[in-house]
């Protein structure tokens, strides 16, 4: 035999921690919203604007740097609504024309009068496609909307 | 090693505490393996989430065609050509040339020296969306709230041209 002064047997009582663990979890799991499925990266402009982005029923009209117009809204049952039930997981609908803009924008309208109308435009993107937008949002009497930025730092 | 023990020691066999045949076992569960897994699921929550949601700019725009009659002295005109070359004018002056970096205190001098100032914004579409939210951040700053935008003719690029090669 050896030494008396073997291992010690350690025993951890682990369950303060887990009980913690679990709260800290339960905390993410219910404050997470998860980031919206993006079909374009956009490198937002920066600004000095401190207005908070709404937190639900938003209708965002991303312009994207070579062009590419996509409406998206931030629920999902309207987003099956909108555009149809195949594209309720998806990241908003590519828009070609004009027209097809102002009428998903009135029927959004109808279906939740409560949307706030925010335009999220690349940084690079050109500013022709930014004012067609923006003439159809007058034209369909959206006169608020916000355009989406980031702080700017320092 | 982690472990918890639930239930005593079985012992009291001839107790007369003991009920029917039931006995108390010694159960040590160990935790672990389901720490680890509340460990990932933790990260996986921390990592996803998004805190800071992004700043926005609001706009208001006139909801109707109606035309708004503005003095000539009391207009300020800035047009951001393509190449994102800022020029500006009062009334029917010929346009000038101004650096971003002076645009603020040439705005905040033009406001002092007249209160009713309206600020016309036109942007050329070959110049790109970040001069325009440049602009009006600007005009923001500047605490110029009453500000328009409008579309950039052939006309302007006319004066511009007209400037840049006197």
């Amino acid at each position: 035999m050896r030494k008396r002064k073997g291992r010690i047997s350690i025993f951890i009582d682990m369950t303060p921690m887990v009980d913690v663990v679990m709260l800290l979890l339960t905390f993410f799991m219910l404050t997470t919203h998860f980031k919206p499925p993006a079909e374009a990266e956009i490198v937002l402009p920066v600004s000095n604007s401190v207005i908070k982005l709404p937190e639900s029923d938003v209708l965002t009209i991303t312009v994207s740097k070579d062009e590419r117009v996509y409406l998206n809204v931030d629920s999902q049952r309207l987003r099956g609504e909108l555009f149809g039930t195949e594209h309720q997981l998806s990241g908003g609908v590519r828009i070609e024309t004009s027209e097809q803009l102002a009428t998903l924008l009135m029927r959004a309208r109808s279906l939740n009068p409560k949307l706030r109308t925010v335009l999220k435009g690349d940084k690079g993107a050109p500013y022709g496609p930014i004012q067609d937008v923006m003439d159809v949002l007058q034209k369909v009497k959206i006169t608020r909307f916000n355009l989406v930025t980031e702080l700017e730092q320092g | 090693m982690a472990g918890s023990d639930v239930g005593a020691p079985r012992q009291a066999r001839h107790g007369k505490k003991l009920h029917k045949g039931r006995r108390r076992l010694n159960v040590r569960i160990d935790m672990t393996p389901m720490v680890d897994v509340v460990m990932l699921l933790i990260t996986f929550f921390m990592l996803t989430t998004v805190f800071n949601r992004p700043q926005t700019m609001e706009i208001n725009m006139p909801g109707d065609e109606t035309p708004v009659e503005v003095a000539e002295s009391n207009l300020l005109t800035l047009r951001v050509a393509k190449g994102d070359q800022l020029y500006w004018n009062f009334g029917v002056e010929p346009p000038q040339v101004i650096e971003f970096p002076k645009l603020r205190p040439m705005l905040v001098q033009s406001l002092a020296a007249n209160p009713k100032l309206i600020c016309l914004v036109k942007v050329d579409r070959a110049s790109t969306y970040k001069s325009m939210v440049d602009v009006m951040d600007e005009l923001n700053l500047a605490s110029i709230t009453r500000f328009s935008l409008a579309p950039f003719r052939d006309f302007d690029r006319q004066l511009i041209e007209g400037t840049a090669s006197p």
